[in-house]
């Protein structure tokens, strides 16, 4: 039988820059943005999952953490770090219709990146049969 | 008949629809921009106090040493940052207040060295480091010229320089 799956993000994320330390002695302050979201429609179709993974690692002493939240009945990995790998963010996704759901990015570096400048990394949902 | 038949076709053509849908977008993507700019931050906290007391004779005054009284923390992601340290207003006659940091890991201390109203280097080739409650160590020095001192108080000020 035909299954009818759709899946979509509202827009990128904002730039995130982290320029600053919550006291001297710790590491620099992540910077988190959460003004995104993705859209999933899937019905007649087996129960799904989404995953995401970057098109390539973070700089060393870099963390890109994406947490997407839970739709369609599915469950949320929670905060998941992205690499060149494909990581679960949600799964067990089920019947939903146009399911709206954020996105937060948190990006945090240790003093050990040093200074970094402006770059991007693509991050591509795939949503699959789960499991 | 002709009712049932409509309906018929309208269901598949939606079931058709459903097809080309599922055979696209499977996948999405955003783009993230992100960088980091130069950070470099020192706190210190402790407001030790000094008084020279005693003295062998033939010999000038004991200096007296502080290095419990306070501690310095530092966030630096360049190479070769540095702290230097002043006062603003020079000692008085025969007195030197010196200073000295423990350095970070993979840093130079430079040691004791006395206060002015010029710059001083403390600490030297600071890289990538964030670290807390080094120690801080101050002497007080005086000749017998100096006299007897009335209690006074001297503000140091503490510069980090961002290295590359």
């Amino acid at each position: 039988m035909a299954q009818f799956v759709t899946l979509s993000v509202t827009a990128s994320p904002a730039t995130m820059t982290i320029n600053s330390v919550a006291a001297a002695g710790l590491q620099p302050a992540a910077k988190t943005d959460a003004t995104t979201s993705y859209k999933v429609t899937s019905f007649l179709a087996p129960q799904k999952k989404i995953t995401a993974q970057l098109n390539a690692p973070m700089p060393v002493g870099m963390t890109l953490t994406a947490t997407y939240a839970a739709l369609g009945g599915g469950t949320s990995s929670g905060p998941v770090a992205l690499d060149a790998t494909a990581r679960n963010m949600v799964t067990n996704i089920g019947t939903v219709f146009g399911g709206t759901a954020a996105i937060t990015y948190a990006l945090s570096a240790t003093v050990a990146a040093g200074v970094v400048a402006s770059q991007t990394r693509t991050v591509t949902l795939t949503i699959l049969n789960y499991p | 008949m002709i009712f049932n038949n409509v309906r018929c076709a309208a269901v598949a053509l939606a079931l058709v629809a459903f097809g080309a849908a599922s055979a696209q977008a499977q996948t999405a993507t955003q783009t993230v921009t992100f960088g980091v700019n130069a950070i470099n931050q020192i706190a210190f906290a402790g407001s030790p106090t000094l008084t020279i007391t005693t003295a062998v004779a033939g010999a000038a005054p004991t200096s007296v040493t502080d290095a419990l009284s306070a501690t310095w923390a530092v966030t630096t992601n360049q190479t070769g940052a540095k702290i230097t340290a002043s006062i603003p207003a020079a000692m008085g006659t025969g007195l030197t207040l010196s200073v000295s940091l423990t350095a970070p890991t993979g840093a130079t201390s430079a040691g004791f060295q006395a206060l002015s109203t010029t710059a001083v280097d403390l600490v030297t080739v600071i890289t990538k480091q964030a670290q807390a409650s080094l120690g801080v160590s101050y002497k007080l020095d005086a000749t017998a010229a100096a006299g007897v001192v009335a209690s006074s108080t001297k503000v140091v000020t503490y510069t980090i320089t961002g290295g590359t």
